[in-house]
């Protein structure tokens, strides 16, 4: 069995986070993903049908539906890397399977902590009674690695989410403060499961935040992978496309 | 005298930098949070405000902080345990737990990644005097780190470094590198000499660059508390990352918004929290916490006129501390042991009046009590029958909840569902957090360890 980088490249023709230009540039982060894949034996999984519509179950949400999806398509799996689109991994990256003890592994949000403590205000107050998870463990969700073993609680977030179905689609609207990652940490955290937390260089959250989103792509120079994510000054993900492309030519071209 | 822990607090005032600085006051905010602390956690505070080599130019504040600290806690005759190095550009909560607990005694340090280019290149910089691959994912911030006599002889080497390299260390800090003074050296010397760093501590503990975190607000969307998150969820803030000659003016407004936090009636609240023992080390009480936020919540003048019901008084460590806020306790349980050991524990105070009885099994006839202290059965039906007979006997009491969060979660479904049906309203919640609270019987809560209901 092998290990499996599970991508969702799903095209939608929506507006805003789910239009069309959004994922022009992953083609450049599964092209990243393949190459890292190859020399270490493992597979990409690319998911661009969904299993429901992005109005029905949001894109984020069906994630979760990995196992069923990975065994309905007949690929024997041992560990699975969920990750986003919108990541370019470098050739070097060392190989975070061997590393993870088989427990739940993520890499802490770094980044705007306003964004992530209204989030945890906002969903502690409409959907979870009240609690509050410690904002330090709290993951980012484009960086996932899991086993069978978890099968069970990702069951548990599918049944959350059609148990809050409607909730959930009128916090996304009303607040904005994201879709799934809030409530997978409320879970993580209520479920008591085991996570194993992984240096930020593993998943290199809001780069300009940190002034390393630079013309030398000093990214590149200290960390594995990166995450083209909370960029701003732009109208059409232009920038994104942008720093994804030159990343992936000095990587893996020139 | 026995050996303390000390809180190691640089504050050397250069004239030549009073502009850059916009002045030094900020020193008095740092100190007046960093002494109550240490008065409430029995931690001695030690200001280092006299530089040991005069030039600052030669030996800036930030260098002679690190390598003197162990040549100055001698020559004051101080009998150190620990010692935490803390910059005076920051401030400590007023309840911040006793980090000196949580450090293994090994060396901590909390890594730094604020600002990932300025790091980067302060390394690079200096990589080829030290001829070393340094790891920045170990990369500590210098302001703020804790260790032991174990770490003198480490501290006295880089001492000897800086004497014995001070010219081209002086050249890369001020003409070559610019990136910093002491830290990446620092970090450089910790690396090479293998020294264990535990840098796993949380975040709270250590909240540097409030701005480009995006601490300084509050959450603008629920607009239900304008307590800024920094506050709210950080224990020590350092006001760096921010213009320096605005650090004063932050820091005095921070003061202000909580000092009153910081009050002598804290130390009075330390006195008697001394008396009695904690969950971390009686599984049948409650935290230290729990009790502090009752002496908090009840400290206005009105409370002393009320009366408070306790339902499961157990050994009566909680008692005590509530016969220290209202004017009358009476506590109740149902077993003989635990009522003998509650009055062993009280002894001395003549404000508690004892009874035991099933709260279950028949007359419910307690005498009338403005406060119901609940922390008796915690089955559901159980906490469902405490609230109602204290609802039908003694009219609209205000409640306290000990084990809210306590598994499976009965206590807290009970107080939910009274709760929807609009007889009560959680107006506070109260205790340790789950992952705070150690329970010396070792369960993990679910929720918060307590709450208040009906607080007027």
């Amino acid at each position: 069995m092998k290990n499996i980088i599970f991508i969702i490249d799903a095209k939608l023709n929506e507006e805003g986070r789910y239009s069309l230009s959004r994922s022009g540039p992953y083609k450049y982060s599964v092209k990243s993903w393949k190459n890292w894949a190859s020399n270490k034996d493992c597979e990409v999984f690319l998911l661009d049908e969904l299993p429901f519509s992005n109005e029905e179950m949001g894109i984020c949400w069906q994630r979760y539906y990995l196992f069923d999806i990975l065994e309905q398509n007949e690929i024997e799996y041992d560990q699975v890397l969920m990750v986003d689109a919108d990541t370019i991994v470098h050739p070097d990256c060392p190989n975070f399977f061997d590393m993870t003890e088989r427990k739940y592994c993520g890499v802490p949000c770094e980044g705007s902590y306003d964004w992530i403590l209204r989030s945890i205000e906002i969903y502690s107050k409409y959907i979870f009674g009240g609690t509050i998870v410690p904002f330090w463990k709290y993951i980012n969700g484009g960086f996932q690695i899991v086993n069978s073993n978890h099968r069970q609680f990702f069951e548990t977030m599918v049944q959350l989410y059609q148990a809050h179905k409607e909730n959930f689609q009128t916090l996304q609207k009303t607040f904005f403060v994201g879709t799934d990652q809030t409530p997978l940490n409320f879970m993580l955290y209520l479920e008591n499961i085991d996570v194993k937390l992984f240096p930020y260089e593993f998943n290199m959250q809001d780069m300009m935040r940190k002034e390393i989103l630079d013309n030398e792509l000093t990214f590149t120079k200290i960390g594995w992978m990166y995450h083209f994510n909370a960029i701003p000054n732009q109208n059409d993900y232009e920038k994104t496309f942008d720093w994804m492309q030159k990343t992936y030519r000095l990587l893996y071209e020139d | 005298m026995s050996k303390k822990n000390v809180v190691w607090w640089p504050a050397v005032i250069n004239p030549e930098h009073d502009d850059k600085y916009g002045g030094y006051d900020y020193f008095k905010y740092s100190r007046n949070s960093w002494e109550a602390w240490c008065n409430r956690n029995d931690v001695l505070f030690v200001p280092f405000e006299e530089p040991i080599e005069k030039d600052l130019h030669k030996f800036r504040v930030n260098w002679q902080k690190s390598i003197f600290v162990f040549d100055e806690l001698e020559r004051r005759g101080i009998e150190y345990d620990q010692i935490a190095l803390m910059d005076s550009s920051s401030m400590i909560r007023w309840d911040t737990p006793n980090f000196f607990k949580l450090t293994e005694r090994k060396f901590v340090g909390w890594r730094d990644m604020d600002n990932l280019k300025w790091i980067y290149d302060s390394v690079m910089g200096y990589k080829d005097f030290f001829d070393y691959e340094l790891d920045i994912s170990k990369y500590i911030n210098s302001g703020c780190i804790i260790f032991n006599e174990s770490h003198k002889d480490f501290i006295n080497s880089f001492k000897q470094l800086y004497y014995d390299n001070r010219e081209p260390l002086m050249e890369m800090q001020d003409k070559i590198v610019m990136k910093g003074t002491e830290q990446t050296p620092l970090n450089y010397w910790l690396q090479m000499k293998n020294i264990d760093v535990k840098t796993n501590l949380p975040l709270p503990f250590k909240l540097t660059h409030l701005h480009r975190k995006d601490l300084l607000g509050s959450n603008w969307q629920l607009k239900e508390d304008p307590t800024p998150f920094f506050i709210k969820y950080g224990y020590i803030w350092f006001f760096n990352g921010i213009p320096k000659d605005q650090r004063t003016n932050i820091m005095m407004n921070t003061w202000n918004a909580t000092k009153d936090y910081y009050k002598e009636s804290n130390i009075e609240f330390t006195k008697i929290l001394d008396e009695v023992k904690h969950k971390d080390t009686a599984k049948y009480t409650t935290s230290r916490k729990f009790k502090y936020d009752l002496l908090n919540t009840f400290s206005d003048e009105k409370y002393k006129e009320m009366s408070v019901l306790e339902l499961g008084c157990s050994q009566g460590m909680t008692t005590r501390v509530l016969s220290y806020i209202f004017n009358k306790v009476y506590a109740v349980d149902w077993d003989t042991w635990n009522l003998e050991q509650a009055k062993k524990h009280c002894a001395g105070r003549d404000n508690i009046e004892f009874s035991q009885k099933d709260v279950y099994g028949g007359t419910w006839d307690f005498p009338n009590s403005e406060v119901v202290f609940i922390d008796c059965d915690h089955v559901y039906q159980s906490v469902i029958s405490d609230i109602e007979n204290s609802l039908s006997n003694f009219g609209d009491p205000i409640f306290i909840f000990d084990d809210y969060g306590l598994p499976p979660g009965e206590v807290k479904r009970a107080i939910k569902d009274k709760e929807s049906e609009g007889k009560l309203k959680i107006d506070k919640y109260i205790g340790e957090l789950p992952e705070n609270l150690e329970h010396a019987g070792g369960t993990k809560f679910i929720d918060v360890e307590g709450c208040i209901c009906n607080l007027r």
